[in-house]
């Protein structure tokens, strides 16, 4: 009998508490249980969506799903522990995947290769961002703005989520196609974001539509436009960049599952197929409509071409304007 | 009138039955968790989230703000008991709280934190009935600029955290701003002094440094010395305290809930400034600034009446501007979503009954963690006759656990052994670590901002005094310096460098 | 206590901020310092790192130069025993679970004093190690492993 066997029996006899141990009947597919990491503090949008699928998840394969929060380094603590596990699929990552596409263009000391150690399941959700300004800005239009940032240049300041997060980069990519000049101001989230531009520190804001649209709706910002294919229910009559001729009409946030890389194709597809018919679930839905987003399920492969296509595209707007990880 | 309606109505929602219930379970799991080191508030309301879909809006969050405030009642009972801060605000409490359990005075310090804290919880909830508006805007008139001058204010108060000499408390508050600038620099995105390592690059976890230091470093000193010599005497005095204690305690409590409710509107400043400029406060007020550090008992009542002044006004700014104060408020947010309410500005007017019922709550709830806390007073203080040869080995593994419960790192619980090494030398060499805490928490705020405030002005520091508010604050901080340089503290430093 | 002709207390500080600003000024060579009105990532380490330094070139001048009690003797029983405890929590926790590394970690904690009896301390470890899983994992949902995986 081996250590650990022999402690297990010994504290197992003293603490006589059965099933603490995991049991190893269940699914076929699924042997233990299944770790959910999201490499984000808890209560933002990735912990919200793990906590909301986790239960589905659970019932769906027979196994519990442990949602486990690796925060750090921007995502990549806890992508890299997920790259680096056994590739059976039992650990997952739920994350802003488009953290994982810049990443390989923002930091030269990356630990894991996105392509190759990290497996695509399925896309989730796509929430959209919001542009609008603080009131002492005379733009009630985003073509006011455009031409308000042309006569003064350099006197906007627009506020983003972190440097070489998605709100900068859709900031600095916006800014070089429009032509114009404005400072970008790095705050520590979201949420840090949105007060700046209430209290008129900085006077724009490219963010994410839970943390920012309440501002608009209540009038102490004035929002401009919202990013993706539909106009937002909550604000009607804010146009989509598309139909105000604004570039960057795909910024936003996307959330999706991984795997470590090299699990079996028959796994992914299972967990695939299973994902898929948790989005499809109307409470589910509602729950995501009510963050602000749209579901949006896809195919490994699906996955796996949005992923290599946002990879280039940010890695050449990162690289032209000089942005730095670490 | 219509303030009495409101605080009414919302009576009314918080005492119904199933409300109360959930408002019970919520100080109960809020208090339990803040008597365990390092299991903070923000992962226990992760994990209860999904449970609370099933409940309506108010019962949530009054389930959840009890989680809240229920864990700055427990946080206290450890730092006094086994001076092992579990969280940035605990760290005061330490400083008094474990002297007076030292000379067996561990009931009276334990009931007066109690006592100040529902003293301070009670009059900040008629603070955010009655002042929440006004509070707000003076939440968005902090930009950049009056951030970096109150956060100076804060660095200078940390000097006077220490009762030894000035000089090794300035040099320790650098050393703690230096540990804060481990990480990603948020201005720029360039990792500082990370060695490569990952783990450092969203900067040092408070806890397992304050954990190493104050926890680890003062047990590792303690079993240094003879057994009958150690830690807390364990004849307890008294339970209850005197009208003396009272009478020494009272204007502390007043004068900190005043502070912490006006400290803890400001988003993004935090749980640190309440407590630490309290404690500063009162030692500079006192009459014999020597008793602190040695089991003052104002050194208690004060942070702790404006650390839970301070948590309950950081409500403000979710309630009336939709702004979250720290990262536990946005979890608060999410929950909200989840139950399809969209939280910000208008919430107040949208759903009155949520709002109003969810401010009384926090002072039912307040009145329940007082009626529990002061009976389990005595039950808490029987735990230091455990014998210490078994209560040592039980504080270092829950050091252990809790620390890698903070972000599931093991990293961090390496980071905690490395500091207990550190903290033990500092006790060697007669120096305290308090104020390289707070230069560790506000260090990090302090530049990012500066930076932004230069950045905005185009590199003008004139704005600096240009604007009102920061003009007032570094007057203040101006003031304070010429009084510690004056010649009579010259005279007390010396003093204290000589003894 | 022993009597010494310099300060140990003061000597120690001021040698050990020292270190640690050189080490922070070697660490930062690379960044950008920028200046005032324009800080690049390097500015504040570098300035907190040379305040640092003359904080530390103080005290040890002050250490060398004034008649004063060294420090008491260093245990070294107490400090490895609470090292080697926590440093055997994180070597096992992630490997071999919770359940073992909680009595590994207890154990390795009581030989810092010699008071204890063997019998007692296994039979705490394993009541602790009982708790802790319980409370941690089973009702506060820690994602660690109670087991070897």
């Amino acid at each position: 009998m081996s250590l650990p066997s022999l402690a297990r029996v010994v504290a197992a006899a003293i603490l006589s508490v059965c099933a603490l141990a995991p049991s190893g009947a269940g699914a076929q597919n699924f042997e233990r249980p299944v770790r959910l990491i999201v490499p984000f503090a808890p209560g933002g949008t990735s912990d919200i969506l793990a906590r909301l699928i986790s239960p589905k998840l659970s019932a769906a394969i027979g196994q519990s799903v442990v949602v486990e929060n690796k925060p750090g380094a921007a995502g990549n603590l806890g992508a890299d522990a997920v790259a680096k596990a056994q590739p059976d699929g039992h650990t997952l990552l739920l994350m802003d995947v488009g953290s994982l596409a810049t990443a390989p263009s923002l930091f030269s000391d990356l630990t894991f290769d996105v392509e190759k150690d990290l497996a695509p399941i399925s896309m989730v959700m796509f929430g959209p961002y919001v542009l609008a300004v603080h009131e002492s800005i005379p733009a009630k239009s985003p073509k006011e703005l455009i031409d308000y940032a042309k006569a003064n240049p350099n006197k906007l300041s627009i506020a983003n989520s972190g440097v070489g997060g998605a709100t900068h980069i859709t900031a600095v990519a916006m800014a070089k196609q429009l032509g114009i000049q404005w400072k970008n101001v790095p705050y520590k989230g979201g949420a840090a974001a949105s007060r700046a531009v209430v209290s008129g520190e900085s006077n724009v804001i490219i963010n994410g539509a839970p943390a920012t649209l309440p501002f608009v709706v209540n009038k102490q910002l004035t929002g401009l436009a919202v990013t993706g294919e539909q106009r937002i229910a909550s604000a009607p009559d804010l146009p989509t960049f598309k139909e105000a001729g604004l570039p960057g009409g795909d910024a936003g946030t996307w959330q999706g599952i991984l795997t470590t890389g090299g699990t079996p194709p028959a796994m992914v597809a299972r967990l695939n197929a299973e994902i898929r018919k948790i989005l499809e679930l109307p409470e589910i839905q509602q729950k995501i409509a009510e963050q602000g987003g749209v579901v949006r399920a896809q195919s490994p492969e699906e996955f796996r071409n949005w992923l290599k296509d946002a990879t280039t595209r940010w890695g050449t707007i990162i690289r032209e304007a000089g942005i730095k990880g670490s | 009138m219509e303030l009495f309606n409101n605080l009414l109505m919302g009576l009314s929602t918080a005492l119904e039955l199933n409300n109360l219930v959930f408002c019970l379970i919520g100080v109960v799991i809020g208090t339990a968790i803040g008597v365990l080191p390092g299991i903070g508030p923000i992962p226990t309301v992760a994990l209860l989230l999904p449970f609370t879909f099933g409940l309506s809006p108010a019962s949530a969050m009054i389930m959840l703000a009890g989680i809240f405030y229920g864990a700055q009642y427990g946080g206290s009972t450890t730092a006094i008991l086994v001076n092992v801060p579990g969280e940035t605000s605990s760290v005061v409490t330490c400083i008094d709280g474990h002297e007076m359990a030292k000379q067996g005075r561990a009931g009276t310090a334990l009931a007066i934190a109690a006592i100040a804290s529902f003293f301070a919880g009670t009059i900040a909830t008629i603070v955010i009935a009655v002042l929440s508006v006004p509070l707000s805007v003076l939440a968005l008139k902090f930009t950049a600029v009056e951030y970096f001058s109150l956060l100076v204010l804060g660095l200078i108060a940390a000097v006077v955290l220490a009762h030894g000499s000035v000089a090794k408390s300035l040099a320790m508050v650098l050393l703690g701003l230096l540990l804060g600038l481990v990480g990603i620099d948020v201005s720029s995105g360039v990792a500082r002094m990370t060695f490569g390592i990952a783990a450092l690059s969203d900067g040092l976890d408070f806890v397992p440094i304050a954990m190493g230091m104050f926890g680890l470093g003062e047990i590792i000193a303690n079993l240094e010395r003879p057994a009958e010599r150690r830690v807390v005497s364990q004849s307890i005095r008294s339970l209850i305290p005197r009208r003396a204690d009272f009478r020494a305690a009272f204007p502390a409590m007043v004068r900190g809930t005043t502070l912490g409710s006006v400290l803890g509107v400001l988003p993004g400043g935090g749980a640190a400034l309440p407590p630490f400029s309290s404690y500063a406060l009162e030692k500079k007020l006192a009459r014999d600034p020597s008793r602190f550090g040695k089991g003052a008992i104002e050194g208690v009542a004060g942070p702790e009446a404006a650390n839970n002044a301070g948590a309950q006004t950081s409500f403000i700014p979710l309630l009336t501007l939709g702004i979250p104060a720290n990262a536990l408020m946005a979890l608060m947010i999410g929950a909200l979503m989840m139950q399809g309410i969209q939280p910000g500005p208008q919430i107040m007017t949208e759903q009155p009954k949520l709002v109003w019922g969810v401010i009384a709550s926090m002072w039912v709830g307040n009145l329940m963690l007082l009626v529990i806390n002061l009976p389990l007073v005595g039950l808490w203080v029987s735990m230091l006759k455990i014998p210490y040869r078994l209560l040592f080995p039980a504080i270092v593994l829950f050091c252990c656990i809790g620390t890698y419960g903070i972000a599931n790192s093991l990293f961090n619980v390496w980071l905690m052994m490395g500091c207990a090494m550190i903290g033990y030398f500092f006790i060697k060499i007669g120096v305290e670590p308090a104020p390289l805490l707070l230069g560790l928490v506000l260090g990090p705020q302090l530049e990012e901002n500066f930076r932004r405030a230069m950045l905005l002005a185009d590199g003008d520091f004139t704005v600096f005094v240009s604007r009102p508010i920061s003009a007032v604050i570094l007057g203040v901080v101006a003031v304070l310096l010429l009084a510690m340089l004056s010649p009579e503290i010259v005279r007390t430093r010396k003093e204290a460098l000589a003894e | 206590m022993t009597r010494s002709r310099i300060d140990l207390q003061d000597l120690l500080f001021g040698l050990f901020l020292v270190a640690v600003a050189a080490a922070t000024l070697v660490a930062t060579r690379n960044l950008t310092v920028g200046h005032a009105a324009d800080m690049g990532p390097g500015y504040m380490p570098r300035v907190v790192a040379l305040a640092l330094m003359g904080f530390g070139i103080f005290f040890t001048g002050r250490g060398l130069w004034r008649m004063r009690v060294g420090i008491a003797p260093v245990q070294w029983r107490p400090l490895l025993a609470i090292l080697a405890s926590v440093g055997v929590f994180a070597l096992t926790a992630e490997r071999l679970g919770l359940a073992i590394a909680s009595v590994a970690a207890v154990m390795l904690a009581s030989f810092a004093t010699r008071e204890g009896r063997l019998v007692e301390t296994v039979a705490f470890a394993l009541l602790l190690s009982g708790a802790a899983v319980l409370l941690f994992v089973k009702l506060l949902g820690l994602p660690i492993p109670i087991w070897p995986r």
